[in-house]
């Protein structure tokens, strides 16, 4: 949102500041954050890590697996064995350092970020650089998660890192980081098309001047195999390290039976605490197919510019998913940055923003009277949730429309373009 | 002639015979009353029946016809489940209250949870499982105590060998054997309990000691508890031991300051007849090791500070009186165990909170205890947060041997037993965070609102370890602490069909706003009013 | 949208461009535009949604296999009948033609009796002695059973009527009328006997403290289970109580205590007598020894004139026994043991008790047993009897629960049928098939597999699963599933709908133009 005001004031002017000095000043600031008493009213929060992402139960894991205990042999540990196994021998685990490793990590996605932005003007260096930096560095939804050390923050860095290989054409680190991606979060598969779709092609905006898709399907297929060697690699790994497949329903399984009923900002917790036990599985399996259902008209659509389908996906993902926190819609709207191409033609961004700004003050609000202060009840909680779903639904709807009325050209005057 | 010589012959092998049934089995009964430092009186009956020579089921025959069982004074319905689901060795015991280890001491029986507790020793082998076994087991319990004990499910059975040892003995079966532990804080002890233990018992409440179980008085009491012990002794057999445990307030029920009673006050009876087949019969009083005092009547011995009658041979209607010529004074301050234990469940919020325990040793000598905790999944631990501190010094060395079974949502319970040593004079402090689960709404109890009883900790002190040359004043208990009442997060429970509606259609409405967009075609329409050509 | 008005889009689309001012695209050239992408978008889809139906259906069938229904009905359609065949042995053909008659003209009398039963009288030639047939042997001794063999005085023709009495009591010895019929238990293949020595209060004193009970149900109770270990396996199991107060007070008179009729029917207090347990489902046979309480002595039964009756014994209909011992005062000096004589004399009652309880019939009035016969408690024919007639029970019950099961399932569309009811039920026929198929050779054969068939369809009717989803009707489904799919489904539809109109509009046009 501060991207999309900003966006229609004038640019600034030309800065002659470097960009990695505005970078170092950005992290810089971001440290400074995290040296507040911030982080340790976060941890934990339920907005900001879900029960797969959360840092307490990640170095629980830890704890258990460091005193023999197989932390898959209980039910709430449902990290990837891969981070279990990174943090319990490289990384570090106190808190305090990790705040460091997270907001760095952050620091990367921003400077991916920036990559991918040059990598589609094609160009070495931008004015809008820095811009692009801070909005990705000081979305509440991105910077939040971070300070609250969600391994989610780590997914957006690895999203963005993929996405950077795959703008500037590098299939094998992209696939890699993929497969990486959706070993860590299975919904991520969603993204598998259009990234495929995007390695096929160019990363350049073609949305006012959509054409069809040129090149054949068939060079996708040694591009899927490549991505699922990594995914069966990395899976094989994971299996070695945890020594057995118990890490498989606990990970992957809690995304798709939704086994903790913890709140988040998603759609599913409270449907699914509130169906009938006879319909459980039946509703899961429609939740999960309708996270899948898009992929396929999304990419014909925007065949032009897989980029954009990317983007469209991933904020259909971050609306969708079985556990989301507030940093996988904050991914989404951070990379509106990405095409300011389609700014003039949103549809009604005034009300997308406010329906954000909405969802952003109720949430912790009514998540907080609901739990510490029990002065509210769940339905408080409940209710902005479907506010903050009709925002991100919004945000979707906003960015497939502008990215799709772009084509026809400016609004003339006495002439409007509808959908028949 | 000769015929009649047979006859008799028979009459006296069958008199053999008789002889032996008869002495195959042996009951005998006590009760112990003792007063309290805080003028209240503890009572215990026990009822034990031998079953002697006999021992418990052999797992590997249970697929096949048991034996006849013939039983004379040991209760056939409970002695039908042992066999059936080949038990060893079982504790069952419901109690009522908290009970005071400070003021009122040890126990006399150990097992003084709040609420339901089993536990169970059995051996595998078997062809069904031992959880099946289990399964079988407390629904059949259930069903001979009238308690809710069905629902000590697997959502509560542990199996913690170190706390819960065998108290008999264990039959040499090369087989191995387990436990299974299971408590229920909620269950509440009360007549229709009582009724089907009272009938276990060879002489009911109608002569004997037993007839002094007046559920009225019982009921009323301070604290009350009710335990039902099998254990297999070796050779000597099969013993059943029941229990009833009361803490009474002769007080309450007096006008004045006193702590004098009678079996008449305590228990609004007396008793009329003896038990005919029982093999003793004793009421035991312990007299204060200080004071006036002067009991009532004539006991028939004094052994080693206490007054024993023997009821067969005491003057009908018995009642045992004690009476202090001088008003009973408070005294304070006076624990009268070493240890003082203190946990909670701190922390208002409904998503996470934490675990707290403070344990005071006032012992002269360090003690080194086993500490169990069986936690509903309901409750999750955050072990990494585990923190020790003596005397407010942080210190790792408290804790030690850690066993720890972490829960399976909808299934298992947590399981963490730990040595702790309690440095002599010192006070321990643990802490660590838990966070607390969110359940579906059909997993709630009627009464959500009332939260979830969490079951008690449980210590067990360890002998023989750093601190040999102490012998007195140790406790060769088992301590339990009281329950903790956990608060859970609710939904709306009249919310579903609302839910799914709200949901469903908000997702449907993006999906087919999406859908539009991707399927409808852009077209350009002309909304000039008068700029028409 | 839906507010503005439109111009038909190709008109504007060809005046957009002709428009100095505009810089608009036309919409219809862009290649998203187009009909390929448009129906490709829509069936992807689809094609997602089909993919799931399977799935949609895997996650909320009811598992619901089909039960063999023809096969059932069609064999509720059978009845057993069980071959019975009389040898008559040097006889003449005119004897044998007579018994024959005669037999029919009693069969047409009680049918019902007769029922399920088929009667062949045959020739001394025709005999075989192996496969069950009883043999009448003309005789001057009197009336006599050996093993399947009847002796029988046929000195004229009028005895004929005379033998087809004794051996239609012999043969259907019950008949639904008799009252006796109701005290037999319902078949079971496993009972438990359970013995109790209930005393009314043995604090009062002269109390009965034990019973040398193995030695008694060794000597009188196990050879009855022994010899009917064809029809049911038994648990025995035994106790002893001392206290077990009635719960009225019997009438006092002058010389006894006395139990009216009433009182007989409430005699067993079982709010205070712990008698039965819940180890097993078993059904249990009680066999209860009463000792009244010593200043309740004598406790005897009025007869409904009034007099006392001498025996302390009586029989509650498929619950068991119940034996009043009066022990006499000479005897009792303290508490004591139960002395052999009465425990002989109780146990003997107790299993005249079982007997009846089990349905074993009495011998008819007049016959006696012969030599080898004299030790069995029941003969063959006894058993034989009962036999076809838990047969014949357990065939016809068998049979009447698969249909119910049927009928149920097929009344509620909800109820769930696992693999074990189908399993159960397929079983049950099975086991049905081979009784109709042994039963012209093997009784017992064809007895057991009656019995299989009984347990298999009753285990089947009572399974737990079958209960599972009786909650969620119809019409609860609609109200679940509406919200979604009402929704989200109609778009899509109409999408479809849409297309296949502009694609047959645009084939006609192609047509027209060509």
């Amino acid at each position: 949102m501060t991207l999309m005001s900003s966006s229609k004031t004038p640019s600034p002017p030309a800065s002659t500041l470097n960009f990695s000095v505005v970078l170092s000043a950005l992290v810089a600031a971001r440290v400074a954050l995290t040296l507040t008493g911030l982080p340790d009213v976060l941890r934990d929060d339920h907005q900001l890590a879900s029960p797969l992402t959360s840092f307490s139960q990640l170095q629980e894991g830890i704890y258990l697996f460091n005193h023999g205990v197989d932390p898959y042999s209980g039910g709430t540990f449902r990290h990837s064995p891969l981070f279990l196994t990174l943090f319990a021998t490289i990384l570090p685990n106190s808190p305090r350092i990790c705040s460091l490793l997270w907001t760095l990590c952050d620091g990367l996605g921003a400077w991916a970020l920036v990559q991918i932005w040059r990598a589609r003007q094609n160009v070495t260096s931008s004015e809008r650089d820095g811009l692009i930096a801070a909005v990705y560095l000081f979305n509440p939804y991105i910077f939040l998660p971070t300070l609250a050390l969600s391994t989610s923050s780590l997914e957006n860095t690895l999203m963005l890192i993929l996405l950077m290989f795959a703008a500037r054409g590098k299939a094998s680190p992209a696939l890699l980081g993929l497969a990486f991606l959706v070993h860590f979060s299975l919904s991520s598969i969603v993204l598998l098309s259009p990234i495929l779709l995007l390695l096929n092609t160019d990363q350049f905006s073609h949305l006012a001047s959509p054409r069809p898709l040129a090149t054949s399907i068939r060079k996708v297929v040694p591009l899927l195999g490549e991505f699922v060697v990594y995914f069966c690699l990395l899976a094989l790994s994971s299996t070695l390290v945890s020594g057995g497949f118990a890490w498989i329903p606990q990970t992957w399984g809690a995304t798709l039976m939704l086994p903790d009923l913890t709140p988040n900002p998603g759609l599913w917790w409270y449907f699914f605490t509130e169906i009938f036990d006879h319909f459980r599985p039946f509703f899961l399996m429609v939740f999960t197919v309708h996270l899948l259902i898009y992929i396929v008209p999304v990419c014909i659509k925007f065949q032009h510019d897989a980029l954009y389908a990317t983007f469209i996906l991933l904020g259909i993902v971050g609306a969708f998913k079985a556990y989301p926190t507030l940093s996988d819609p904050g991914l989404f709207l951070s990379m509106i940055s990405l095409f300011p191409e389609i700014y003039p033609y949103l549809r009604h961004p005034i009300v997308t923003s406010l329906l954000h700004l909405h969802a952003f003050l109720l949430l912790p609000l009514f998540h907080h009277l609901w739990l510490n202060q029990g002065t509210g009840n769940a339905n408080f909680f409940y209710a902005s949730t479907l506010v903050f779903a009709c925002a991100n639904g919004a945000a979707i709807i906003d960015c497939l429309w502008a990215g799709l009325r772009i084509a026809i050209g400016k609004p003339v005057e006495g002439y409007s373009i509808v959908q028949e | 002639m000769l015929a009649n010589f047979k006859i008799s012959l028979f009459f006296i092998c069958n008199l053999c015979l008789l002889v032996l049934a008869n002495s195959s089995e042996q009951f005998d009964e006590e009760l112990s009353i003792k007063s309290l430092q805080d003028g209240k009186v503890a009572s215990k009956f026990s009822f034990k029946t031998l079953l002697k020579g006999a021992s418990p089921k052999d797992p590997r025959t249970l697929g096949t016809d048991d034996e006849s069982q013939h039983y004379t004074l040991f209760p056939l319905g409970l002695g039908q489940i042992l066999r059936e689901y080949g038990v060893t060795e079982l504790h069952l015991t419901l109690n009522a209250g908290n009970w005071n280890y400070g003021r009122w001491g040890y126990p006399e029986e150990k097992g003084v949870g709040p609420g339901a507790e089993l536990w169970v020793w059995m051996g595998d082998g078997a062809p069904n499982s031992i959880d099946h076994r289990w399964k079988g087991l407390r629904n059949a319990l259930a069903g001979l105590f009238c308690a809710s004990l069905g629902s000590l499910d697997e959502q509560c059975t542990t199996s913690p060998v170190r706390s819960f040892s065998p108290e008999g003995v264990l039959p040499d079966w090369d087989l191995p054997h387990q436990i299974r532990h299971a408590s229920l804080p909620s269950e509440h002890v009360c007549t229709e309990n009582l009724t089907p233990f009272l009938k276990l018992l060879p002489c009911k409440s109608l002569s004997g000691i037993a007839s002094l179980l007046n559920p009225h008085r019982l009921f009323d009491a301070d604290w009350h508890g009710m335990g039902i012990h099998v254990l297999w002794r070796g050779k000597e057999g099969i013993e059943v031991r029941l229990t009833f445990q009361s803490i009474m307030d002769p007080s309450r029920s007096s006008s004045k300051q006193k702590q004098d009673w009678s079996l008449q006050s305590l228990f609004d009876r007396a008793i009329d007849r003896t038990c005919p087949i029982a093999h003793s019969s004793l009421i035991s009083v312990s007299l204060p090791s200080s004071g006036a005092h002067s009991i009532t009547p004539e006991p028939s011995r004094v052994d080693s500070g206490s007054a024993i009658f023997d009821v067969a041979t005491v003057p009908k209607p018995f009642n045992a009186a004690m009476n202090w010529p001088s008003d009973f004074e408070y005294q304070y301050d006076t624990s009268l165990t070493p240890l003082k234990i203190q946990r909670t469940l701190k922390g208002s919020s409904q998503a996470r909170g934490q675990l707290s325990l403070v344990i005071a040793n006032h012992g002269q000598v360090s003690q080194q205890v086993v500490y169990l905790e069986t936690m509903p999944w309901l409750v999750q631990f955050y072990l990494h947060t585990l923190k020790t501190s003596v005397n407010g010094a942080e210190s790792d060395a408290v804790i030690s041997n850690i066993t720890y079974i972490p829960a399976i949502p909808h299934s298992r319970p947590t399981t963490f037993e730990a040595v702790l040593l309690l440095p002599a004079r010192s006070t321990t402090r643990l802490t660590m965070d838990v966070t607390k689960a969110f359940l579906r709404y059909t997993e709630h109890p009627p009464d959500a609102q009332r939260g979830w009883d969490l079951p008690p900790a449980v210590f067990t002190p360890i002998h023989g370890g750093q601190s040999q040359n102490a012998t007195a004043g140790l406790p060769s208990e088992r301590i339990y602490t009281p329950a903790l009442l956990v608060d859970l997060a609710t939904p709306d429970f009249s919310m579903p069909y609302n839910v799914i509606i709200f949901s469903c259609s908000l997702m449907a409405f993006l999906f087919g706003s999406i859908f539009n967009l991707l399927t409808r075609r852009f077209v350009v329409v002309h909304v000039g009013s008068g700029k028409q050509e | 949208m839906s507010s503005m008005d439109s111009h038909s889009p190709p008109q504007d689309a060809q005046n957009a461009p002709k428009q100095p001012s505009t810089a608009l695209r036309d919409p219809s050239k862009l290649f998203y535009q187009s009909d390929g992408v448009h129906r490709s978008i829509i069936a992807s889809y689809w094609a997602v949604i089909l993919l799931a139906v399977p799935l949609w259906w895997y996650t909320t069938s009811i598992e619901r296999l089909s039960l063999p229904q023809s096969r059932v009905y069609s064999q509720a359609e059978n009845h057993l009948r069980l071959p019975v065949r009389i040898c008559l042995v040097a006889g003449d053909q005119q004897l044998a033609g007579q018994l024959q008659d005669s037999i029919q003209q009693h069969v047409a009398k009680a049918s019902e009796r007769w029922n399920g039963l088929k009667i062949d009288v045959l020739q001394q030639g025709q005999c075989n002695s192996n496969d069950g047939s009883y043999s009448v042997i003309p005789s001057d001794k009197g009336i006599t059973l050996e093993a399947r063999q009847l002796s029988y005085p046929l000195a004229d023709g009028s005895s004929v009527s005379k033998l087809v009495d004794t051996l239609s009591a012999l043969i259907v010895p019950y008949s639904a009328a008799s009252e006796q019929e109701h005290r037999v238990a319902q078949y079971s293949p496993r009972y438990r006997l359970s013995f109790s020595l209930l005393n009314e209060d043995a604090a009062a004193g002269k109390a009965i403290i034990g019973w040398d009970v193995e030695q008694a149900i060794n000597r009188y109770i196990h050879p009855i289970l022994s010899r009917l270990s064809t029809l049911h396996n038994f648990t025995i199991e035994s106790q002893v109580q001392f206290h077990a107060p009635l719960a009225f007070t019997p009438q006092e008179l002058d010389v006894a205590y006395a139990l009216t009729s009433e009182d007989l029917t409430v005699f067993v207090n079982s709010a205070e007598w712990t008698l039965s347990s819940s180890a097993s489902n078993d059904p249990v046979l009680h066999f209860v020894l009463f000792i009244p309480s010593s200043d309740r002595r004598p406790l005897k039964i009025a007869n409904a004139d009034g007099s006392l009756s001498a025996s302390g014994a009586f029989l509650l209909p498929q619950w068991g026994g119940i034996v009043i011992h009066n022990p006499t005062p000479q005897d009792v000096p303290s508490d004591t043991d139960l002395p052999p004589t009465d425990l002989d004399q109780v146990f003997s009652v107790f299993s005249n008790q079982l007997l009846a309880l089990l349905g074993v019939p009495h011998l008819p009035v007049g016959v006696q047993r012969g030599v080898s016969e004299r030790e069995a408690l029941i003969t063959d024919w006894q058993l034989d009897a009962l036999l076809r007639r838990r047969a014949l029970e357990n065939a016809e019950g068998a049979q009447d629960t698969l249909r119910s099961i049927v009928k149920l399932v097929d009344q509620i569309e909800n109820m769930p049928v696992g693999e074990d009811v189908k399993g159960d039920v397929q079983d049950a026929l099975a086991a049905l098939d081979k009784m109709y198929a042994s039963s012209r050779t093997s009784l017992e054969q064809a007895f057991r597999y009656s019995a299989q068939a009984l347990t298999l369809a009753s285990r089947a009717f009572f399974n737990p699963g079958m209960l599972a989803l009786l909650y969620f009707p119809t019409e609860h489904r609609v109200a679940v599933y509406t919200p979604l799919f009402a929704s989200a489904l109609v778009p899509l539809f109409v999408a479809v709908l849409k297309e296949f109109f502009a694609w047959r509009r645009q084939r006609k046009l192609l047509l027209a133009n060509s």
